[in-house]
């Protein structure tokens, strides 16, 4: 199959923008997108878009990929949604990836939306949790923090972290994103604020969990067959993984890790031809702190029972060995579902690119992105190479 | 007489306890005399679970299970529905057989004697056993003396052919007394006139009139007798042909309130507790009636009638929903009722599946087989017992509840929400499953701790209750 490369790539501001609506948001986000193809890209010249999202506050439930399209201008083309929980855009990117590889497509957008802030109270508690397993996990009172906190309470007793490494997440989170200007929480917070938060599942407090979002975000995919007429520098999707797993965690066999990461992050690897090791940087889905430390160790980063040890020698801050969520993560920069695994590959073109400002990563080669559904009942994992003249 | 007899008893009252100078201290008075504290149902508990509890109880004294339950009945004035059978619901919770006769009394507080004397007269039953329960958590208004005297509690009797206590003699005895106590149709709290000697004598005059009519002597041990207070038991002494004395041996209402229909059942439990071997039952029923049950033999008991946890006043009205908010308006996640009532084996009795491929536990058992990933035709039923070990432990604080557990939390505060591994039948397979781990007092919920199941309600959506297991700590079950 042939090569796929991202030409562009964009996100709004994540926060609470209560004067857009899901449809101008996403036109605001592919406008960025198109603004960032250095030799710039026709609205034309776009063959299909996929778009991931929830469809938090129900909204346009049916039909939600071309109404969206078609207020951005994208009239007429092959549209349509994709839900897979928080990786619904993630799994976008893949799809126009897909498109692209096949043939059936040239240029693929692959976008995210989400608006979370402006329901009520009551329906906000709704929409929350409706990705975990709702027969039995949902409806013994767990929500999403608490499932995580189940995941945190069975890794922190059988191995060496503590709570204060999960605090220790949040302020690297956080100081990587003070410095972008699209972050929804972009300001620094110090261990003694993350570990004194009041505790909303414990052992997970509110510092040990992500905000909710709104927010939008694009992704261009091209063909090797047209790259060239987009850019000179074209960033390679160089691995693609995805899998599955039970959505309900007592279904699982282990709760401290997440299968369907582990073998997303090995199909990348080794699509890409790389090893962990090869990884410059990551943006890692941190909707709970612990979710972090589960993927240093179900992506290859350090062996189970070590992500501690990664935090502690800072290996993962922005001038670590291996910067982790330099845009903030979905800690700081926010988490609007469906919006944030193309906003992780938006934020890993731009680092590519050389253009991620203040939190830019030195001379960068592979980048990885990981987006998770649910409590792992989905996760996709992509390589992006930025192709180094030979 | 009957063939029948008692072969045990069980009785449960809720943990909660709230001490009436508590209410005192919020009222500037506390109007139910003789009741120095008294239980409180969680907000996830009801006549029906309570029932469950002192019906396994029972069944546990009697060395029997759901599975021989040929004939039960359920006394209540405090039905958790006005109008819906609960006898089938409370048959899968016990796993009585389907073909088990049922029967609910509810009315007055002398329904769960009214329950008992029917049963009476319907066995034997050959091997089988029939189970008469008595439930009840009445209400009244917080500021009336009926509502200081509300308290909770639940007792079962087993029946069958011959069990160690037999059936001396019994009678009943009704004459119109309206206006002593009574709910209107559509309200939940309990009132009555207030109308001293009237009601004095509606309670003397038909509980004299039964105990006239019973031919054996008394010579009891003991006297269980309605209890509403304190106090009104003990002005029956002349007219039921017992001491004081006989009374309080078998008085629960000055720790557990007034218990309704549940009372003679609490006492009659708490009497053979204390080894009566001849023990008169007095219900009264206000309408009025009364049933007078004469039993000799010393009959095995079970009880958890003890309480652990102590309420403040705030604590004990937000239990009762008195300040409390509903479920919110909304949309999103929904579980329809016919999807519930598919999984209600599994909810009520944990009812699991051995996959025929490769013997391995699933619950619930549906779809594709958790360790061998085959869609098998049908899976072997298995029944887990229940006890099992926390493999992952979070507590929901304050605010953070999904809707449907919004009132639960309203009433009850934080709930701890668990991944349990449930002991397989063979002992070594387990399979797990979520549930929330009921705490009280100062008990905190690890990994590593052995927990058990109880049946309590797990919400309630477009009013219809959603009952399952929870578990609670070994130990706690009290």
């Amino acid at each position: 199959m042939r090569d796929a490369y991202v030409i562009g790539a964009g996100q709004t501001p994540f926060g609470t923008m209560p004067d857009e609506s899901y449809r101008s948001l996403f036109s605001a986000a592919l406008e960025t997108a198109v603004d960032s193809v250095p030799y710039g890209l026709e609205r034309d010249d776009i063959d299909e878009a996929v778009i991931g999202s929830l469809g938090v506050g129900g909204r346009q439930l049916g039909l939600s990929g071309p109404a969206a399209t078609e207020h951005a201008g994208l009239h007429g083309i092959p549209s349509s949604r994709i839900e897979n929980a928080c990786a619904a855009s993630g799994y976008s990117v893949r799809q126009a990836v897909q498109a692209v590889k096949s043939g059936m497509a040239d240029v693929a957008l692959a976008g995210g939306v989400e608006i979370m802030t402006d329901m009520s109270s009551d329906v906000t508690k709704y929409w929350l949790g409706v990705s975990g397993e709702t027969e039995w996990e949902r409806l013994t009172g767990t929500t999403f923090a608490g499932v995580y906190a189940q995941m945190a309470s069975t890794y922190l007793d059988q191995y060496e972290a503590t709570q204060e490494h999960l605090s220790m997440v949040a302020v690297k989170n956080h100081e990587n994103g003070a410095k972008n200007p699209k972050a929804h929480l972009g300001f620094e917070c110090s261990l003694d604020d993350a570990v004194g938060a009041p505790t909303v599942a414990d052992p997970l407090n509110l510092y040990h969990c992500c905000p909710t979002s709104d927010g939008a975000a694009a992704v261009l995919i091209a063909s090797e067959d047209v790259v060239d007429e987009y850019t000179d520098d074209p960033i390679r999707v160089a691995g693609v993984g995805a899998a599955s797993e039970r959505v309900g965690l007592f279904q699982r066999d282990d709760y401290t890790g997440i299968a369907s990461s582990k073998k997303a992050g090995e199909q990348a690897y080794d699509e890409a031809g790389i090893t962990p090791d090869d990884v410059d940087f990551a943006e890692i889905h941190d909707c709970f702190a612990i979710a972090e430390l589960l993927a240093y160790e179900d992506l290859g980063f350090c062996e189970r029972g070590e992500a501690h040890q990664l935090l502690e020698d800072g290996v993962t801050e922005l001038d670590g060995e291996l910067p982790v969520n330099a845009s903030g993560g979905l800690k700081s920069k926010g988490h609007p579902i469906g919006a944030t695994g193309a906003g992780q590959v938006a934020e890993a073109f731009k680092q590519l690119s050389g253009k991620a400002g203040d939190r830019q990563i030195d001379d960068p080669q592979y980048g990885l992105t990981h987006n998770v559904g649910g409590s792992g009942g989905a996760a996709v994992v992509h390589v992006l190479e930025r192709e180094v003249a030979q | 007489m009957t063939d029948v007899s008692i072969a045990a008893v069980g009785a449960y009252a809720p943990r909660l306890r709230i001490d009436a100078d508590e209410i005192a201290d919020a009222w500037g008075q506390f109007q139910a005399s003789g009741i120095e504290r008294k239980a409180v149902p969680e907000a996830d508990e009801d006549a029906l679970t309570m029932a469950v509890e002192a019906a396994e109880r029972a069944l546990a004294a009697a060395g029997r299970d759901g599975s021989a339950v040929t004939h039960l009945a359920l006394g209540t004035t405090t039905p958790p529905m006005a109008e819906e059978d609960l006898t089938a619901r409370l048959a899968s919770m016990l796993g009585a057989p389907e073909d088990v006769t049922t029967r609910t009394v509810t009315g007055s507080t002398r329904a769960s004697a009214q329950a008992l004397d029917a049963a009476l007269d319907a066995g034997p039953w050959g091997d089988e056993v029939a189970l008469v329960i008595a439930s009840d958590c009445p209400r009244g208004e917080p500021d009336s003396e009926r509502g200081h005297a509300a308290g909770a509690g639940a007792a079962a009797f087993v029946l069958e052919a011959d069990g160690p206590g037999t059936i001396v003699d019994r009678a009943s005895h009704v004459e119109p007394y309206p206006g002593t106590r009574f709910r209107t149709t559509g309200d939940d709290e309990t009132t009555g006139l207030g109308v001293t000697q009237y009601d004095r004598d509606a309670f003397t005059t038909t509980l004299g009139g039964a105990t006239s009519d019973l031919e054996e002597p008394l010579d009891v041990d003991a006297a269980a007798v309605q209890s509403p207070d304190g106090k009104l038991p003990y002005r029956a002494t002349d007219a039921l042909g017992v001491s004081v004395t006989e009374i309080s041996a078998a008085e629960t209402v000055s720790t557990l309130g007034d218990t309704g229909a549940a009372s003679v059942f609490l006492s009659a439990a708490t009497a053979f507790e204390e080894g009566a071997e001849r023990l008169l039952i007095a219900a009264y029923g206000s309408g009025a009636g009364a049933n007078a049950l004469l039993i000799d033999g010393a009959v095995p008991v079970a009880t958890s009638l003890e309480g652990d946890t102590d309420l403040s006043y705030a604590e004990y009205l937000r239990r009762r929903g008195e300040i409390t908010s509903d479920e919110p308006e909304g949309g999103g996640a929904y579980v329809s009722v016919p999807s519930w009532q598919r999984t209600i084996s599994q909810r009520h009795r944990l009812v699991a599946g051995r996959c025929p491929n490769c013997n391995g536990l699933n619950f619930p058992p549906d779809g594709a087989c958790y360790d061998c990933n085959e869609v098998p035709d049908e899976y072997e039923t298995v029944e887990l017992s229940g006890t099992g070990t926390v493999e992952a432990v979070t507590q929901i604080e304050q605010g953070g509840a999904p809707p449907e557990f919004v009132e639960q939390q309203s009433k009850s505060g934080a709930f701890v929400s668990a991944v349990v591994a449930f002991d397989g039948p063979d002992g070594e397979q387990t399979v797990s499953a979520p549930t929330q781990v009921l705490i009280g007092g100062d008990e905190v919920v690890d990994v590593g701790d052995d927990v058990e199941t109880t049946i309590r309600r797990i919400y309630t959506q477009e009013d219809v209750i959603r009952y399952g297991f929870k578990a609670q700590l070994t130990g706690a079950k009290r």
